[in-house]
């Protein structure tokens, strides 16, 4: 017999108050870690888009941000369209080190070819290019050559099959890219040559054929010489080249970034009044249980139990109650994140990547924190108070 | 333990109805065969095979909420677990749905079967265990 | 030996209301003593059970446990004290619900840290044994009837080998047969093991079990008799 046998008596014997304590501890438990992985996981996703893209600038049609940022994350489709000729005349600009062209065409709806029914495909220029290609020269030893494709982490070719069919192509599929939680993951690289090709195969084969306009690119992503200033080269960039605009991949995704504030500020508001309203009724419980138990309490003290003895029990059961509860909330939290990931980002419109374990433990870390500290602070005054009542007072009828 | 019961019987019920308005037929979607037949997608059977299995779990439930007996609420607490890992293994590895995640199929109806699947083995297993415990007869 | 010296004990209700419960009472109880405490209801008996056992602060005087003054001792001391000299046995029914009738006697030592816990079960059996209760020991207090309950209650009071056994009103929810039952079983633990004890009680029929018997009226010791 011992004190955390005596709080798990008391625990199983009030069992509707002992479920309210829990209750609400699951849901602070829950929200928070719900809140910290849902934002968090937006922000990876954001900063893998940006680092997988590798550029320091990305230079898109003016008035097409949005457009590209929505094909990048979201992997909307994006028919935006400039002169090829912007690359000779962004790569005179001062500071420029490296440009690279890219279009961006978009797959047919529903096609079987794919994990995804739209797919975002990305024409790239092997011989400026600067992401793609020496990533697969790592990973494969080698770049794309005509009728070869690199896939997002969603991108698979259909049973049966040996390549993926898009618009009556044939594409093989050499290697995926890592998840990053955006439409990158619904992604299609392939070099222009391969573009071309399709685009002209296409006219014949496909149902729809897939139409590049000639003479046009849809971006150019922009290294810049070492030591440069970024921000210098944008603004360079935007002064010397009319009919564009210069994203720095810093400031890249803003409207999501404000997006992600404003989700962030409603969770922690939500977030916040549930604390409360947990810790209020909490409270509530505990006052109620300390009442209902302060003549048995009194019988402790008489037996020879001290001050503290009682204090710690009550919080024992606390204590119990909060592990419990919080560990259900973060085990439900974390499974219903899992699940229904594709759900949250479709709903939520913002990218998310679920984070690595390490940083998993430390949010789910955080979140029992909080419910622990929450119960427990609940529980302190009550506790307090029957504790420091005199036993014969409190034995009283 | 009542109330698990209860529970159960609510678990069913999602595991039951939910598929049938979250597949693809639901939806108006089906694969179009080389001569022109439409033969349904695999979520499809799924909601069947999940539909199949929801009956017999409600039963149980029902069974649990007035059962008495230690031993019977033991076997019915096991078999609850035991069509809980199949309501998960259908959407997963026995039938499965669809593969592109914008279909409700796979973002909606596959998720919410594997928690609920996961939700009533939980149920059964913690049921089984209070069942265990116990040494009366419950009043 | 118990020693209350020119005890008082004023309850404040409100600014217009004040009780006092014990008027310089001045009481030895010697080791071994039957002490019965009898009075109306409202003469201030439970409250001087109280201030006897260290359960209420005297509003002056002292109480003086084996020449320790017991108020000049922290909580801890005092607790401690209690825990190792004293067994209380309740007028309500103080047995913890959510323990069996075994746990609820063995309870007293977890507060004693001079006992030995490996053997505490074995002697809880022995003292349910000789309450007659060893069938029960598995039971829960909502299982058992009230006089089945004060028998468990007064193992656990001798559960810590106490010096002095403080009895408030242990038989008044009882029918008259078991009350017979339970006093005997008092009596006999006092002759038996010559612990000292205390009882308060307003059955006066009751006094002729103790060595001495003391009557409060209005918060004052009345009549005194061996």
């Amino acid at each position: 017999m011992n004190l955390t046998r005596l709080a798990l008596r008391n625990i199983a014997g009030n069992s509707f108050r002992s479920w309210v304590v829990i209750l609400c501890a699951m849901l602070v438990a829950g929200l928070a870690l719900a809140t910290t992985l849902v934002i968090r996981g937006a922000e990876n996703s954001l900063n893998l888009a940006i680092n997988r893209l590798g550029a320091d600038i990305i230079v898109v049609p003016e008035g097409s941000e949005t457009k590209v940022e929505g094909a990048l994350l979201m992997s909307t489709p994006a028919n935006v369209w400039m002169p090829d000729s912007v690359v000779a005349k962004i790569a005179n600009v001062p500071g420029v080190g490296v440009v690279s062209p890219q279009l961006y065409l978009s797959s047919m709806e529903n096609s079987p070819c794919c994990s995804v029914s739209n797919m975002f495909l990305v024409a790239y220029d092997p011989t400026t290019d600067f992401t793609v290609e020496p990533w697969l020269k790592q990973k494969i030893g080698s770049g794309l050559n005509l009728g070869e494709s690199v896939g997002g982490t969603y991108v698979f070719v259909p049973e049966g099959e040996q390549a993926i069919k898009l618009y009556g192509y044939y594409l093989t599929l050499k290697a995926n890219i890592e998840p990053t939680g955006t439409g990158l993951d619904q992604s299609l690289f392939m070099t222009f040559d391969t573009a071309s090709d399709m685009a002209r195969i296409s006219k014949t084969m496909a149902v729809e054929s897939l139409i590049i306009p000639e003479n046009s690119i849809s971006a150019a992503l922009v290294r810049v010489s070492p030591g440069v200033n970024i921000h210098d080269v944008a603004v360079e960039i935007f002064r010397e080249v009319p009919g564009v605009l210069p994203i720095e991949s810093l400031n890249m995704f803003q409207a999501y970034r404000q997006q992600m504030n404003g989700l962030l500020r409603s969770n922690l508001i939500i977030l916040t009044i549930t604390w409360a309203l947990s810790v209020l009724l909490i409270g509530l419980v505990f006052s109620m249980a300390a009442n209902e138990r302060r003549r048995e309490l009194g019988v402790l003290r008489a037996m020879g139990a001290t001050r503290v003895f009682v204090l710690r029990s009550l919080l024992m059961e606390a204590g119990i109650l909060a592990v419990g509860g919080g560990g259900i909330g973060l085990i439900l939290t974390g499974l219903v994140i899992l699940l229904f990931r594709n759900l949250i980002v479709q709903s939520l419109g913002l990218p998310f990547l679920l984070p690595s374990i390490p940083s998993l433990i430390t949010q789910a870390a955080g979140g029992l924190g909080l419910a622990i500290l929450s119960v427990t602070l609940a529980a302190l005054i009550p506790a307090y108070r029957i504790s420091h009542t005199e036993p014969a007072v409190a034995m009283r009828e | 333990m009542k109330y698990i019961g209860i529970l159960i019987i609510v678990l069913a019920l999602v595991i039951g109805i939910l598929p049938q308005f979250t597949d693809c037929q639901s939806q108006g979607r089906a694969i179009t065969t080389a001569d022109g037949k439409t033969v349904p997608m695999k979520c499809h059977w799924t909601a069947v095979a999940e539909l199949i299995l929801a009956v017999p779990l409600a039963a149980i439930g029902g069974m649990l909420f007035f059962s008495k007996r230690r031993e019977t609420r033991l076997a019915l607490s096991g078999l609850g677990a035991l069509i809980g890992v199949f309501v998960v293994l259908i959407p997963t590895t026995l039938i499965g749905v669809c593969a592109s995640n914008m279909m409700l199929c796979n973002n909606l109806m596959m998720p919410t079967l594997v928690l609920t699947g996961i939700l009533v083995v939980a149920a059964g297993l913690v049921n089984g265990f209070l069942a265990y415990r116990s040494n009366e007869t419950m009043a | 030996m118990i020693q209350l010296d020119n005890i008082h004990r004023t309850y404040i209700l409100n600014k217009d209301s004040v009780v006092e419960a014990v008027k310089g009472v001045n009481l030895i109880i010697e080791n071994g003593d039957y002490i019965i405490i009898t009075g109306r209801s409202g003469s201030g008996k439970t409250t001087l059970l109280n201030l006897t056992a260290g359960l209420t602060r005297p509003t002056s005087g002292r109480v003086i446990l084996d020449g320790v003054d017991l108020w000049t001792l922290s909580d801890r001391q005092q607790s401690r004290l209690r825990s190792q000299k004293l067994g209380f046995i309740f007028q309500f029914p103080s047995l913890l619900p959510t323990l069996n009738v075994l746990e609820n006697v063995v309870l007293p030592v977890i507060f004693n840290d001079k006992s030995d816990r490996m053997a505490a079960f074995e002697r809880a059996n022995e003292l349910l044994k000789l309450v007659g209760l060893e069938s029960k020991k598995d039971s829960y207090p909502r299982q058992l009837s009230a006089g089945q309950q004060q028998r468990v209650v007064i193992s656990r009071a001798l559960m810590n080998q106490p010096e002095i056994l403080l009895a408030d009103e242990p038989t008044s929810d009882l029918d008259e047969r078991t009350e017979h039952e339970i006093v005997e079983l008092i009596s006999k633990i006092h002759c038996e093991k010559g612990i000292t004890i205390v009882m308060v009680t307003h059955t006066t029929k009751l006094a002729s079990y103790g060595t001495k018997a003391i009557e409060m009226v209005e918060g004052m010791i009345k009549n005194s008799s061996v």
